[in-house]
């Protein structure tokens, strides 16, 4: 209904956008930006997707519900940002772009992504934080993306991790705040190269003493835990420090009080509720 | 043996008798004597064929005299080596007979016949051989010089091991042990013949380079770097032992890396194109950017050390896109940050 209202508004900027793109095409612009530009539908901007010397596109602060298969026909592009849009899902041919390493689709309405999406051939950063996603909505390639060295899923609906999250041997950063996570799977251990893990504001008891084994305390490391439902043990280490947390995971007592909890002791503890999200943007309906 | 013949003079006619026939000789016939022993002529003859003796040569055994084809066909040996006759010096050893340069160490082909040889496992076998071969049942060396055992650490010159009181260090003339040090003394030759050995003291005093990891000399390039001398091989990345070859390498701590491992271990690496940062180095966030990477994560506006920004997800935002964000997740991230902010 705003729509209606804003329709000579969004007119009135669309010339000034189709401006800006026939210049972009007349210089050969590398880089577009059109950031807060009010834009709703990229389909009213058919000249973006012939350009094919573009590397980057920033789109954020739209109101792009849509993403046309045919940005796809950008075989040069290697930075793509939506975020801040109104999209509630992907098209496939997005990973099948052969240059593409930074995808950032953040602040969005997705409740899906498409399946076959983890083909992306060079995917470095995907960030898909502030959305509706789930692990049963990843498609079944999703962890296949072994180039990737970012994953931000923070702002989700994730209630476990997958332990399939061990494919993605690249992956140096991964985001998991603020979702409904229970537990985190022991192969999150194998992630060799892992220097940035965030899992603050889930519904987490115990972490997997597989964790001690990455690199987390480091000046180059991040490990941001807080806001969980920890046991006892572990949010006194945490109050001493998140070393305390990593040295005292390798101990024998924790293994213990670790298994113990994964096998059947879940049941004495009352699962907390999720965290209410009616108020996110990622909710709204168009 | 050719024979004499010859009238006898000095002895009586009527005491000699012919050794073969016991029978007198006349006044004037000719006899033969041939070591003392006297025959008629028609007497001296081979003991098989009754014939008389070509060329005068004849081949005695057991103490009868043979023709050279009757001795051949009856009694000469034949060499278990090379299946041939051996006429002369005969090698009796090893229950065969040998021609003396057909009887050699199974080892190493030394000639035995005057040196003796040693029954090892039904070969024959020289002295340093047989010694070499108990000394490494035993899992010792032997020494090459007086085939000994060599207890504890052998010295080695010129490829092979010995004991180290053998020899003198070539400078100051020391008994030297295993820890002599073996110099090529003239670069570029290949044979080894040419080296010496020193003692460790007269070593280090001569400069040779000493290799920081494997602490032998380095007699080939030397890699100087970190204040010591290596190897070319043995000047590795302290990540992934990949030897630099020439290549550059990177310091810290003491330490040399590879530069993708340096870059790997300090960070160094663009989050943004995740290439090394050449130039500057933008360190925010617990990453590392180039100057010109380093930017708002919504719009890309360029920042630098005086902007503003805040931390989303370990990444930076501009004031103006925290701005355009959802409220609602506005209000999070300040109650995150004040909560961070209280704890430290």
């Amino acid at each position: 209904m705003s729509q209606v209202q804003c329709l000579p508004v969004a007119g009135k900027n669309m010339s000034k956008v189709k401006k800006y793109l026939e210049d972009a095409r007349d210089n050969e612009t590398r880089e577009l930006e059109l950031i807060d530009k009010n834009i709703s539908s990229l389909d009213e901007l058919p000249n973006i997707f012939s350009l094919p010397f573009v590397t980057r596109i920033t789109l954020s602060h739209n109101k792009i519900s849509v993403l046309p298969p045919a940005i796809a026909n950008l075989n040069n592009l290697e930075i793509l940002n939506l975020s801040n849009n109104h999209l509630e899902e992907l098209p496939l041919s997005l990973s099948s772009m052969p240059k593409l390493r930074i995808l950032n689709c953040s602040i969005n309405r997705l409740s899906t992504l498409p399946r076959g999406f983890g083909a992306f051939p060079v995917l470095e950063v995907l960030d898909l934080s502030y959305n509706n996603l789930n692990e049963r909505e990843l498609p079944g390639n999703f962890f296949k993306l072994e180039t990737l060295r970012a994953l931000y899923l923070g702002d989700n609906d994730f209630e476990y991790l997958p332990p399939e999250i061990k494919f993605m041997r690249n992956l140096q950063i991964l985001g998991l705040r603020d979702n409904d996570l229970l537990e985190l799977p022991r192969e999150i251990g194998e992630l060799g190269r892992l220097r940035e893990l965030h899992i603050q504001n889930n519904r987490l008891t115990v972490i997997p003493p597989e964790i001690a084994n990455l690199d987390l305390y480091s000046n180059k490391s991040v490990f941001k835990m807080e806001e969980n439902p920890w046991v006892q043990p572990i949010s006194e280490q945490y109050l001493l420090g998140i070393s305390h947390v990593l040295e005292y995971i390798k101990t024998e007592a924790y293994r213990i009080l670790y298994n113990r909890h994964v096998t059947g002791g879940k049941s004495a503890v009352p699962i907390p509720p999720r965290a209410d999200k009616s108020k996110k943007a990622s909710r709204a309906r168009s | 043996m050719p024979p004499i013949t010859q009238v006898p003079t000095s002895m009586s006619l009527e005491t000699m008798t012919c050794t073969r026939c016991d029978e007198g000789f006349e006044p004037q016939e000719k006899i033969v004597n041939s070591n003392g022993q006297l025959w008629h002529i028609q007497c001296f003859v081979c003991a098989q064929c009754f014939r008389t003796f070509q060329d005068g040569i004849f081949y005695e055994f057991e103490g009868r005299k043979y023709c050279e084809k009757d001795f051949r066909v009856l009694f000469a040996p034949y060499c278990s080596k090379c299946g041939e006759i051996v006429i002369g010096r005969v090698i009796k050893a090893m229950q065969a007979s040998w021609h003396p340069e057909c009887f050699r160490c199974q080892l190493c082909a030394k000639e035995l016949a005057d040196s003796g040889f040693i029954r090892n496992n039904n070969r024959a076998l020289c002295h340093g051989c047989n010694a070499n071969i108990k000394a490494s049942e035993i899992g010792k060396y032997s020494c090459q010089k007086c085939h000994g055992i060599i207890d504890g650490a052998p010295l080695r010159f010129r490829g092979e091991v010995y004991h180290g009181y053998h020899f003198n260090c070539t400078s100051c003339g020391v008994e030297l042990d295993s820890t002599a040090r073996e110099i090529k003394s003239r670069t570029g030759f290949a044979a080894n013949d040419m080296n010496e050995l020193y003692c460790l003291k007269c070593h280090d005093r001569m400069g040779v380079p000493i290799c920081g990891a494997c602490r032998r000399p380095i007699e080939e390039r030397v890699v100087t770097a970190l204040g010591k001398h290596w190897h070319v091989e043995h000047f590795v990345c302290a990540k992934c032992e990949k030897p630099f070859l020439g290549h550059r390498h990177y310091e810290k701590r003491g330490l040399a890396y590879c530069e993708t491992h340096y870059h790997q271990l300090f960070g160094n690496l663009c989050f943004v194109c995740n290439q090394v940062v050449s130039g500057d180095v933008f360190t925010a966030l617990n990453k590392a950017w180039c100057v010109h990477h380093f930017s708002c994560d919504m719009c890309n506006t360029n920042l630098d050390l005086k902007s503003k920004f805040y931390e989303y997800d370990e990444k930076p935002v501009c004031k103006k896109c925290y701005e355009r964000m959802p409220s609602e997740l506005r209000k999070r991230l300040r109650v995150a940050h004040e909560n961070t902010m209280r704890k430290n």
